[in-house]
């Protein structure tokens, strides 16, 4: 932050009734979600806004399978165009085997921000947006064509 | 105070020009949406053009009330005969081509006078708010490849109408990062729902960004050159509207300054201390807390040392909660002293030992077999 009036509780303030990122439906009670991609399980929560947080991990899809690990720079929180870096992981693998890079990566990450005792992520998030997005490639299966029943289908046997 | 923090001046090319220039002190002023919120919407209705029904609209007839006895209502009715009008009701809100209910007036109060000092808060805290990323994020503006939050351009960009032209001054905002939040406005364009698009509001878009410029230096050259880029606002930096700088009563809004700009920042609206050059008896709003960071503040020495250390050990003891005795042996020993010695020996398992029944006497079956 520019300055040390400005910190992420303010932000939240100020942005937790609406932002850009926010999806509210009122299904299920009202839920909110947020389409932030530094949001590790998409929901509209102090904790997991990325956007807001200086430190956070994003996990996002990437092409052919692969996914990207993105994360804040603390020291460029004030510019843009530097603050998240990508590091991304093929595709193509077994569900274990391309979680486990990015459990590490993160929890390097996290190593290291409990070093400096500042709040840190856990990876459970990252498994679980990771294991979301594989699931995602996956082609559904179409749905079958509905059977005909009673006075329809006695027409299509004719 | 240490260094005062300070910002990049970015070149034509998008590179930086190797100038810099401290950050004014207005971007220190308190963030409050709260204020912003409630200026904004005095001031969006300072543009309004009254309306109002026509004030003859419903009362064009001369109906007259048929009074009691006749078994119909007692409203006006259109007097007369020879045509479907007569002896219709009229005049009444509930009645076909009768007046509304509490025609609309075109004195109305449709303008909102709001204090100076609030106008002036506002106005800093949407600067200073503009100078926060993540807000700008929040907004919805484009920013990934923005170098620097405050963006500032220097103004030699600008110089003799370099600006003046449409292609010229979209490579300026593309050279600095500027152009997908202008892609992103074109692209928004969208046919607004409902009757606005017959009243003159056919289309609604996002904003783009907002170039402030001084007009002593940067000249005017390029609100031209601007203008017909979809979503871009241009101001002048002495004459800063809280409408553009937070649209909605949103904070936030992407502000690429000139560097001329940035620097006359410094005499409008001076500092905590010092008034303004051009504000009469203005000086910034300060914040009330100086370091806003909750959890820097928890864990500060000043505030850990005077805690007094957690009570309890490192694992907390849950009371109020039950357990249930058929899971839990401990528990279930607690009710049940005897449960150990039933489960030692079995005893649940053994089935209970009965003699066997006597034999049914001979002379019965006997008897009973009888035909």
């Amino acid at each position: 932050m520019a300055t040390p009036q400005v910190s992420a509780d303010l932000v939240w303030e100020v942005v937790r009734s609406q932002n850009s990122f926010l999806v509210k439906r009122k299904s299920s009670g009202g839920v909110q979600f947020s389409r932030d991609p530094l949001n590790l399980i998409n929901k509209h929560s102090r904790k997991y806004a990325g956007f807001v947080n200086d430190k956070a991990i994003g996990v996002v899809p990437a092409e052919k399978g692969a996914v990207k690990v993105l994360s804040k720079k603390v020291e460029a929180s004030q510019k843009p165009a530097k603050s998240i870096t990508e590091t991304t992981y093929s595709g193509g693998k077994s569900a274990r085997k391309s979680v486990l890079p990015i459990v590490s990566h993160t929890s390097h990450i996290r190593r290291s921000c409990c070093q400096e005792r500042l709040p840190c992520r856990p990876p459970r998030g990252c498994r679980r947006s990771r294991s979301a997005i594989r699931h995602s490639y996956k082609e559904t299966k179409p749905t079958p064509e509905p059977k005909l029943r009673g006075s329809k289908a006695k027409k299509a046997a004719e | 105070m240490a260094s005062r923090p300070t910002v990049t001046i970015i070149g034509k090319d998008g590179t930086p020009s190797g100038a810099t220039h401290p950050i004014p002190a207005v971007f220190a002023s308190p963030i409050r949406p709260d204020i912003v919120q409630q200026v904004h919407t005095g001031m969006a209705k300072n543009k309004r053009q009254p309306y109002s029904v026509s004030e003859k609209a419903g009362h064009q007839t001369s109906a007259e009330s048929w009074g009691t006895g006749r078994a119909v209502a007692r409203i006006p009715r259109v007097s007369g005969g020879g045509t479907h009008r007569a002896g219709q009701a009229a005049f009444g809100n509930m009645c076909r081509s009768g007046r509304m209910f509490a025609p609309t007036k075109i004195w109305r109060k449709w303008h909102v006078k709001i204090n100076q000092g609030q106008k002036r808060f506002a106005t800093a805290s949407a600067l200073a708010a503009s100078a926060v990323a993540p807000l700008l994020l929040a907004r919805g503006h484009q920013i990934s490849s923005v170098p620097e939050v405050p963006l500032v351009v220097d103004s030699a960009a600008f110089e003799g109408g370099a600006a003046a032209k449409t292609a010229n001054a979209f490579a300026i905002l593309s050279a600095v990062g500027a152009s997908a939040d202008v892609i992103k406005a074109k692209k928004s364009k969208k046919l607004r729902a409902g009757k606005g698009k017959m009243r003159g509001r056919r289309h609604r878009q996002r904003r783009g960004p907002l170039v402030i410029y001084d007009p002593e230096v940067d000249g005017t050259e390029l609100v031209k050159g601007t203008r017909n880029l979809p979503g871009v606002e241009t101001c002048s930096v002495y004459a800063l509207n809280l409408l553009q700088l937070a649209p909605g009563g949103h904070l936030g809004r992407f502000i690429v300054w000139t560097s001329a700009a940035f620097k006359a920042l410094d005499s409008i609206y001076g500092t905590t201390t010092t008034p303004s050059e051009l504000k009469k008896d203005f000086l910034l709003p300060s914040n009330v807390v100086a370091q806003a960071d909750l959890s820097r503040l928890i864990n500060s020495s000043e505030i850990q040392s005077v805690l007094r250390a957690p009570k309890g050990g490192a694992v907390t003891k849950r009371s109020g909660i039950q357990k249930n005795p058929l899971r839990n042996k401990q528990v279930m020993l607690r009710f049940n002293p005897y449960h150990s010695t039933f489960v030692k020996k079995q005893l649940g398992e053994q089935k209970k030992e009965e003699p066997k029944p006597p034999k049914t006497a001979e002379t019965f079956l006997s008897v009973l077999k009888q035909d």
